[in-house]
């Protein structure tokens, strides 16, 4: 069987596979000795966690109050609130820093494979792509026939099946409560 | 009803974020087993993988030809979804974000996975 797949025409569709794989678990490494073993980094997560199970709490015992402790805990769910995007905020800038490191290893490893690939098939779309997947699945490659496969966009599925599955197993996935505040975060409303 | 169905729901709620079971492998299949939603979200998430995994090389093996058979994976695991905890596991998706919450746990990695099987099964084996 092994011998079939490495005959195949399209063989270097698994070499893509193999080092976006490695690619993946460098940057898991990369981002455990800079990001997740870190103090900070535990105890903003920590807290992210706590705050989102206080807040879900708080909503679902809030409709069943009077009007008085309703106002209340609205006050306080507010206070909870402000205190989980926050905390959100701290872990976003905290995981951009370090992150740029694994940016600049996954930009060196593309460069890698673009220079091995560029302007050769590396697999067979078993589909003909929309406009907007198009541009990346036909990127580089000479002919008119849009089931040819580039190498970016095979990466792209890699990377993002891959990495995502390999945070998950390990435990690295942001928490569920983390909102992305995005790199211009609005003043909170409720607050001012 | 619905004031009985609140307060039911709250309770469990609050009883799901003081005391939840650790997780076990007999909680997949037993409609009476505590849920918290960080273990319940982690469970679709791999069952989507798994679906995704399958389905893909199933598609590349075949091989199934066409864009639609996209639309096709995305109905059946999200009926798989939808099927596994609503009907085996029972829970009340009120409990846990809504149905959106709950569909949407791993979706696009299983995309990208199914569609990553799908194009290495179909290019390897039939080229």
């Amino acid at each position: 069987m092994a011998s079939m797949f490495s005959s195949s025409k399209f063989s270097d569709s698994l070499t893509v596979v193999g080092v976006s794989l490695c690619s993946a678990v460098i940057c898991e490494a990369i981002s455990w000795i800079l990001i997740y073993r870190t103090s900070s980094y535990k105890s903003l997560r920590s807290s992210i966690d706590k705050a989102s199970r206080k807040l879900e709490s708080m909503k679902t015992t809030t409709d069943s109050l009077k009007l008085t402790t309703k106002k209340s805990k609205t006050k306080k769910m507010d206070r909870v609130e402000t205190s989980l995007k926050e905390s959100s905020r701290d872990l976003f800038f905290f995981k951009f820093k370090s992150g740029a490191v694994v940016a600049i290893v996954l930009i060196v490893v593309f460069g890698l494979l673009n220079s091995l690939f560029e302007g050769k098939p590396v697999a067979k779309l078993p589909f003909t792509p929309i406009w907007i997947v198009k541009s990346m699945s036909h990127r580089g490659l000479q002919g008119s026939d849009l089931t040819d496969c580039s190498m970016a966009f095979l990466y792209f599925l890699c990377s993002i099946s891959i990495r995502t599955n390999l945070q998950k197993f390990l435990g690295f996935a942001p928490p569920r409560g983390a909102a992305n505040p995005g790199l211009f975060p609005m003043p909170d409303q409720k607050t001012s | 009803k619905s004031s009985m169905k609140e307060s039911k729901s709250s309770f469990k709620q609050q009883q799901n974020n003081d005391q939840v079971s650790p997780f076990t492998y007999s909680k997949l299949f037993d409609p009476e087993a505590d849920w918290d939603k960080d273990q319940l979200g982690d469970v679709l998430h791999w069952i989507r993988q798994l679906v995704g995994l399958f389905c893909g090389l199933f598609c590349g093996a075949v091989p199934l030809v066409g864009g639609i058979w996209v639309l096709g994976f995305l109905a059946i695991s999200s009926g798989i979804i939808y099927g596994y905890y609503s009907l085996i596991l029972k829970v009340d998706e009120e409990d846990f974000g809504g149905h959106g919450a709950l569909l949407q746990e791993g979706l696009f990695a299983s995309l990208t996975l199914f569609l990553l099987c799908w194009i290495l099964g179909y290019s390897l084996a039939h080229f």
